[in-house]
């Protein structure tokens, strides 16, 4: 059996070395310390070289030893050596510390923490084992998949590691002819080299293909020293572009720009850098699976703000919309966490009625796709919940494309609202005439004192499309106002002129003081979901 | 015959739907509708459902009573109080000027969420100055904070100050830090206490 794989690797081997310009370069590189997988991304090397777990750096070394005495002409058996044949390029792979590749840092040998007492023995680790790990924690949180995509985050450090092995050959053979050829871009990345590397073997244990947009990996490789090395040693080269600092006071003296020039650019680093954790296959494994439902809730009650609303850890409102809808859906697609968008929102005292208003809840970490039934489940549930807050429909599974045609409604979309407004005298005829003759009337709003703390003080134009009183029987002073405005309208501040900085408002269009009781949406014109 | 029957399903089904809409809209206006009896006569306005008001009575010169309106969110609205006196001079209001001297409160413009750029005033710093009936009034800040705006439309229209000094002739508006607003409110008078004050 044995014999049978050595005589797969070596025809694999056979068909690679096409690709390398001469044995003893590979030789060279291998000296150096760079890994067989580096080796090949380097020349562009495609194909199940990747995949095959045999061959490691003395395996290679073997099979470019036996090549070279068969260009000598000296003929020699075929067999390719296992990996106990030790030749003196090789000898440092038996003590600890060296074995890791220059450039990849381990990435592509597949060795993690765990395999180092078995460092001496299988120096690189096997694709399978690896392969096994991850589909082994895939069944463990019982994630039902119909398919999956890999990413890699590598640090950086493994870039400018390529880069000086590329300087390094450069300075030695920039004259030889097979240099001018294989142009740095021929080669192949770390992370496409990975992918090849594991995609059959994760197929076969997971039993479904890969392709794009599905179940996503995320395998996030770091390396603590090295990553820190280069940051220290970028910081203290001055020329670096990438330092930015602020500009201070012209009375520093040179010493301190100096320093706090440093102080930034170590900060700027450190936030740019990617994750310092050092490389466990266990935890860096990181899915990201989205689901996304277009719903337009409506809410019904004046004690549900949107989202959660705590001031000083305690809860203000007695629920939120969010919660709502989003932990019945967190429930049945058995997710990790959600996140609610919705398109636009009112205050906790203001009711969304009639047709409601479409949202987007993202629940991350899914096990489960629901279907249709568990659709419906979830509308049941929000629906007949206890208190009746907030009620739901149309409910379905969307793509990303949802969440575009949802922005951009918010912003230009039209929206109805009924208010209840009180007058300081009696409502005349000519007061309904008045207001209703009125079509796209442009207010200007200066942003209201009530939210001028958080958002900046802009005058805005808006418009109102038109205007109807409805007279309250029993009441000459109340009368319910419908209006339909200009997305980002403020309602409330139109009818009391928010102090004047609303112009005009209802009390300036009937002459004398106007408030606002009751607020409700009554129509979002968002159709397209239906 | 057969047709006639499909047009009449037709039309029941096109009826129905129509019914169902006109049910849901009376859903709705029901849910719109509120009841006669829970309306008050004259309901809270708008600065009294959404301000706490407190009053400066005598502010560094006897008659100089201003009122600072507080939001929820910490923002005072700076104005006259009723019963300050240049409102009681006869002719009333007839000009507002914001140049105080030092600067043109007016001409300040504060952008962006966080206000950086606002210019930071202690409590008696002035504000604006009131002519009436040929004298000058100061108005003060009250409150040590940030100034975020003035109501330039009293330049233009002083009489707002003598027909609604409580709601559209406000002076300005200010965001003190918690801090500073904690220790000056004890010295601010409630809206009770300042009405027995001044025997409102």
């Amino acid at each position: 059996m044995a014999s049978q794989e050595t005589e797969e690797t070596r025809q694999i081997l056979s068909r690679t070395a096409l690709s390398f310009p001469s044995p003893r370069v590979v030789h060279d590189l291998l000296s150096v310390g760079v890994c067989p997988r580096c080796i090949f991304r380097l020349f562009g090397v495609h194909g199940q070289a990747y995949c095959c777990s045999a061959i490691t750096a003395s395996v290679l070394q073997s099979f470019l030893e036996e090549q070279k005495s068969c260009d000598n002409g000296t003929a020699k058996n075929g067999l390719v050596s296992d990996g106990l044949v030790r030749c003196s390029y090789t000898s440092q792979e038996s003590e600890n510390g060296q074995a890791y590749c220059c450039i990849c840092l381990g990435v592509l040998q597949l060795a993690c923490e765990q395999d180092q007492e078995m460092m001496t023995t299988s120096k690189d680790g096997s694709i399978d084992d690896f392969t096994a790990t991850i589909a082994e924690l895939v069944k463990r949180e019982n994630h039902h998949i119909d398919g999956f995509s890999i990413e890699v985050s590598i640090p950086p450090v493994i870039v400018a590691n390529e880069r000086a092995i590329w300087m390094y050959m450069n300075k030695k053979y920039k004259c030889e002819e097979w240099f001018k050829d294989k142009i740095p871009s021929q080669h192949i990345s770390v992370k496409d080299a990975l992918r090849l590397s594991i995609n059959t073997s994760l197929e076969n244990h997971l039993g479904v293909k890969s392709g794009v947009d599905s179940f996503r990996f995320r395998l996030n490789y770091s390396h603590l020293d090295a990553s820190r090395m280069l940051q220290s040693s970028l910081a203290n080269d001055r020329t670096c572009k990438k330092q930015k600092t602020d500009k201070k006071d012209s009375g520093d003296s040179l010493d301190d720009s100096h320093k706090s020039n440093l102080k930034n650019s170590n900060e700027h680093l450190r936030s740019e850098s990617d994750a310092v954790i050092l490389r466990t296959l266990e935890s860096m494994l990181d899915h990201a699976f989205c689901e996304h439902f277009v719903i337009p809730p409506e809410k019904f009650s004046r004690k549900v703000s949107q989202s959660r609303w705590i001031i000083d850890d305690e809860r203000m409102g007695e629920a939120s919309v969010e919660e709502i809808v989003g932990s019945n859906a967190l429930l049945v697609c058995k997710g990790d966490n959600y996140k609610f968008h919705a398109a636009g929102r009112e205050d906790i005292d203001v009711r969304m009625l009639g047709s409601g208003r479409p949202f987007l809840v993202e629940v991350s970490n899914a096990r489960y796709m629901p279907s249709m039934i568990d659709v419906q489940l979830i509308v049941e549930k929000i629906n007949n919940s206890d208190k009746k807050y907030v009620r739901v429909r149309n409910l379905k599974v969307v793509n990303s494309q949802a969440w575009t045609l949802m922005r951009e409604g918010e912003a230009e979309k039209q929206k109805q609202y009924a208010a209840l407004v009180w007058i300081s005298r009696a409502l005349t005829e000519e007061d309904l005439h008045n207001i209703s003759s009125r079509k796209d009337l442009d207010i200007i709003q200066r942003t209201p004192i009530r939210v001028l703390h958080r958002r900046s003080p802009l005058e805005r134009k808006k418009i109102i499309h038109w205007m109807k009183i409805e007279r309250i029987a029993g009441s000459c002073q109340y009368f319910l106002l419908h209006l339909c405005t200009q997305a980002g309208t403020y309602i409330k501040e139109f009818v009391h002129g928010d102090l004047g900085r609303t112009h005009p408002s209802i009390g300036a269009i009937l002459g004398c003081r106007a408030e606002i009781l009751q607020l409700d949406v009554t129509d979002v014109k968002m159709d397209f979901f239906d | 015959m057969e047709e006639s029957k499909e047009d009449e399903t037709l039309e029941r089904d096109s009826l129905e739907t129509v019914e169902k809409k006109e049910e849901a809209g009376e859903d709705l206006r029901s849910l719109l509708l509120p009841d006669i009896k829970d309306l008050p006569p004259i309901p809270p306005s708008a600065v009294e459902s959404n301000f706490v008001r407190y009053f400066a009575a005598d502010f560094m010169k006897p008659g100089h009573d201003q009122y600072v309106y507080r939001h929820a969110n910490g923002l005072c609205v700076i104005g006259l109080a009723p019963t300050h006196v240049a409102l009681r001079e006869k002719g009333g209001v007839t000009a507002v000027d914001y140049n105080v001297g030092k600067s043109d409160r007016s001409e300040m413009k504060v952008t962006g969420k966080r206000k950086r750029n606002a210019q930071h005033f202690e409590s008696n710093s002035a504000l604006c100055k009131v002519c009436a009936n040929g004298t000058f009034y100061v108005v003060r800040c009250c409150v040590k904070g940030s100034l975020l705006e003035v109501n330039d439309r009293l330049i233009k229209q002083p009489d707002l100050l003598n027909s609604s000094a409580d709601r559209e002739g406000y002076i300005a508006i200010i965001m003190p830090k918690p801090a500073d607003w904690l220790k000056i409110k004890d010295s601010l008078l409630s809206h009770e206490d300042y009405r027995k004050l001044r025997g409102l």
